[in-house]
């Protein structure tokens, strides 16, 4: 035992010393991730805790209920509620019109001719996604407000009656969606345009001499050719099908819209961050969390029963 | 080596002894009226981010503050500025990362409750009763009424002590003294005329505004309805309305569960509905400066808020703006005329309470922020923050009325009469009431007197003020006041914008909704306790 063990040990060692370099870059993110990510994981315990400002978690008092008490609270609670129906519709609505968007764009640039259009266009296509939502919200006031809003304004000019983008429920959802697809539809496509440079060109010669027109070309070899990338794409938005952000809904929104603008994040701001309920909120946070990763897991599961390869 | 030892063992023998007996003596680093060394207190200040404003914690008034204590009581102050309009939020992750500063204001009670109900507030009771005798302009200032308001009846805690409301001002209704010249309409006297009014402005807005007319906004509210369309709501409360009621269902401070609050908003409704309103408001949140840039470019006919709003902040305020941008007479001017049922122009005003000091539990140095609360309540101090210097602030007329004077740069003042910094009083006090009175109406720089007169006299006339109810705290309110505020103010928005005929259902749905998210049960639980402490 003795020998092999001292041997085990030289070659790690050696091993080691070879490879110190890297491993000594690795530690500053593994320190990144447990200073940030795994220390503040202990505070999940506040959610099973009666939250004290004064008191460190470890010393809270457990919560009522076998410590169940603020799910219980939460699912009790009209605004979750709520802002769980709203958060699962704008995510799905986003889901369904947001993610085909930088695949189609993808695509149209692909077929391109003009190298240097092409380029253009790309780039101003990103760069909406370096405007914060806050900046975007006031543009969609200025653009869209049903009196003095660009659009509106012009829409009156014309005799055809403003168009409550902002101020009616229905009509807020759909603004919401395109505003996101605006901002990020240019930047998504950066995965997709460089998963189709990996598409080997041999194969659209073989078809041009078969004679396939275009539809054809896109249809068989570069859809096909994207189809990890969709899916890996598909699964890890699936993941996110709970989460909320927050500067997006909270800065569209107003009073008007609340019905259908109040998300998740929204309620644990309002709850948490400012009437101070935050074992309440921590339970709905870590719900949320739960969630995104059964669809997680769930969507991976399925993609490998479907003969894809799936995320892990 | 052995003697070395014996005398760190001494010394820290030492250390010891006398680090106990400071913490069994009240405060004996306190001799002779000053600190024998100095000590480090931390003050909350709002930061309203004013357009030509200073930095609010350092500043001509802060160096004036601090030279005072530190000269006095031998205390160091330092400011640690707080965006007004998000305070609430901002407080709250300061003292979850104990960190906020030992002398904290809000607005709301309840938040301070729930702080207290953490062990996160220091209870001021055995501080008051031992320092009492350090403390004697406080307790001229704001009396026992004042400093015992929140005495919990059972376990006698005071969390937190009210600063005195010296004026009881509120609100008033605005409307464009010139435009009405121009059409030849007399000021409104009741509901009927103003909305007659409102009418004629929006009629003649080619007449009134020109170009611009499709600008015109004859009656302007915000997405804090309550506030902004108080007066006409509460003249539809019926006057006979109970303490009891008064109290009960008041927790809301826009008073949304008053009886026959309803058909307040209803009347707004109508008005939304014949393009009365301004139709946007909803979409400009806390803070937004759009509403009060369509005032001072004159696009706007009337309007409700704080009962001086339009005389505030001199150059960059309404009133300056409005002269320069439209004209040298146009003017808002306060005016009366929303009876109720029984004819009278009820203001429904608070008790004389105003901010809320508190103490949080981190707060190591109870009589040095408890020295600081006396420094700024002394007439001397206060008097100096509301009015300034003489000649730079004010002027001082022949008959002792104390005339304010524009200022801009270093000496400006943040908020009207530095009320930031005199965190224990809310409104210009001389000394002498008469002076005082006479003063406030000169004290808006750049502004005729009749206009403050006139806001002034009628903001609190046939007012009808809160009383002092204290049953404990009640539970069922507790965390919940920003989420149902933030509630009321989507319920009356929405119901204002709703078309006539759907008005009810908007209305009972998002007033059912309030209640069932929490206020009902805070109606029970407040009228539970009443009814055991005062009887029913």
């Amino acid at each position: 035992m003795k020998p092999t063990f001292f041997l085990k040990r030289r070659s790690t060692i050696n091993y080691l010393r070879k490879y110190w370099s890297l491993y000594l870059m690795l530690s500053i993110p593994i320190a990144y991730f447990i200073v940030f990510r795994y220390i503040p994981m202990t505070y999940i315990q506040i959610a099973f805790k009666r939250y004290s400002i004064v008191q460190s978690p470890w010393e809270m008092p457990w919560a009522g209920n076998n410590g169940f008490e603020y799910f219980i609270k939460a699912f009790q609670n009209l605004d979750f509620l709520y802002a769980l129906k709203n958060t699962l519709l704008l995510n799905f609505l986003d889901l369904l019109i947001g993610f085909p968007a930088p695949i189609i764009l993808a695509l149209l640039l692909n077929e391109l001719a003009f190298p240097r259009f092409k380029r253009f266009t790309q780039s101003v296509a990103y760069m909406p996604h370096f405007l914060s939502w806050i900046i975007i919200a006031g543009l969609a006031k200025q653009l869209l407000a049903p009196t003095t809003g660009l659009i509106n304004v012009a829409l009156n000019r014309l005799g055809l009656g403003p168009i409550p983008f902002l101020n009616d429920p229905t009509h807020w959802v759909f603004t919401y969606v395109f505003l996101g697809i605006w901002r990020n539809v240019g930047w998504n496509t950066i995965i997709y345009l460089a998963a189709l440079t990996n598409i080997n060109p041999e194969l659209y010669e073989a078809s041009a001499i078969d004679g396939a027109n275009r539809w054809q070309n896109i249809w068989y070899i570069t859809l096909p050719g994207l189809r990890p990338t969709i899916f890996t794409l598909l699964i890890l938005s699936l993941g996110n099908i709970l989460s909320s952000e927050f500067d997006r809904p909270f800065a569209l929104s107003n009073p008007l819209v609340n019905s259908v603008s109040n998300v998740i994040s929204i309620f644990v701001y309002r709850y948490g961050i400012r009437g101070l309920q935050f074992s309440l909120t921590t339970a709905v946070g870590l719900f949320q969390s739960v969630v995104c990763v059964i669809f997680l897991v769930a969507a991976n599961a399925l993609a490998k029963k479907f003969g894809e390869r799936g995320i892990w | 080596m052995q003697k070395r030892r014996f005398v760190v063992l001494c010394l820290t023998l030492l250390l010891v002894v006398a680090s106990s007996v400071i913490a069994l003596a009240a405060d004996p680093g306190f001799v002779d009226g000053r600190f024998t060394t100095t000590r480090k207190i931390t003050v909350e200040i709002y930061d309203r981010s004013n357009p030509g404003g200073s930095t609010p914690e350092d500043n001509f008034w802060t160096d004036f503050i601090k030279k005072g204590m530190l000269e006095k009581y031998n205390v160091e102050v330092t400011f640690k500025p707080v965006p007004r309009w998000t305070e609430v939020e901002v407080i709250n992750n300061l003292l979850a990362a104990g960190d906020a500063p030992d002398i904290c204001v809000t607005y709301s009670f309840p938040t301070i409750q729930t702080y207290a109900n953490m062990g996160g507030v220091t209870d001021l009771a055995p501080y008051l009763e031992e320092y009492k005798e350090l403390l004697p302009n406080l307790w001229d200032l704001l009396g026992d009424q004042n400093i015992y308001w929140n005495r919990d009846p059972e376990t006698g805690t005071i969390w937190a002590i009210e600063a005195l409301l010296f004026q009881n001002k509120r609100i008033n209704t605005f409307v464009r003294e010139d435009w009405l010249q121009k059409l030849g309409l007399e000021e409104p006297r009741t509901m009927e005329e103003f909305e007659n009014m409102l009418r004629a402005f929006r009629d003649n807005a080619e007449l009134l505004l020109g170009e611009d007319a499709d600008k015109m906004v004859p009656f302007s509210i915000s997405f804090d309805v309550g506030w902004r369309g108080d007066h006409v709501i509460s003249a539809f409360v019926p006057n006979d309305m109970s303490d009891r009621d008064m109290w009960v269902y008041g927790f809301d401070d826009r008073h949304l569960l008053w009886p026959n609050y309803k058909e307040g908003v209803r009347k707004l409704n109508q008005w939304y509905n014949e393009g009365l309103v301004w139709k946007d408001f909803p979409l400009y949140g806390a803070g937004d400066r759009t509403e009060d840039n369509m005032i001072k470019a004159g696009y706007v006919g009337s309007f409700i808020h704080n009962w001086d709003y339009p005389y505030r902040d001199g150059q960059e305020g309404i009133h300056a703006n409005l002269k320069n941008l439209v004209g040298e007479d146009a003017a808002f001017i306060a005016v009366e005329c929303f009876p109720n049922d029984a004819g009278i122009y009820r203001k429904y005003l608070s008790a004389p309470v105003d901010r809320k000091v508190f103490f949080p539990a981190t707060n190591k140095e109870p009589l040095a922020s408890l020295l600081y609360l006396d420094f700024i309540s002394d007439l001397e101090t206060r008097r100096f923050l509301q009015i300034g210097e003489e000649g730079v602030h004010h002027e001082v007329l022949p008959d002792g009325a104390v005339q304010s004077l524009p200022v801009v740069g270093e000496k400006i003042m943040n908020s009207p009469q530095n009320i930031d910094y005199t965190i224990t009083i809310n409104g210009l006090d001389l000394g002498d009431p008469v002076l005082t009175a006479r003063s406030v109406a000169l004290n808006y720089a750049g502004v005729e007197a009749r206009f403050i007169e006139r806001a002034y006299e009628i903001t609190s006339n046939e007012a009808r003020y809160g009383i002092n109810v204290q049953v404990g705290e009640i539970k069922a309110q507790e965390g919940m006041d920003t989420a149902l505020a933030e509630k009321r103010n989507n319920l009356l928005a929405q119901a204002i914008v709703a078309k006539p005929e759907e008005f009810d259902a908007v209305w009972d749905r998002g007033f059912n909704d309030y209640l069932r998210s929490g206020g009902q049960a805070i109606i029970d639980e407040r009228a539970q306790k009443y009814d055991a402490m005062y009887g029913n």
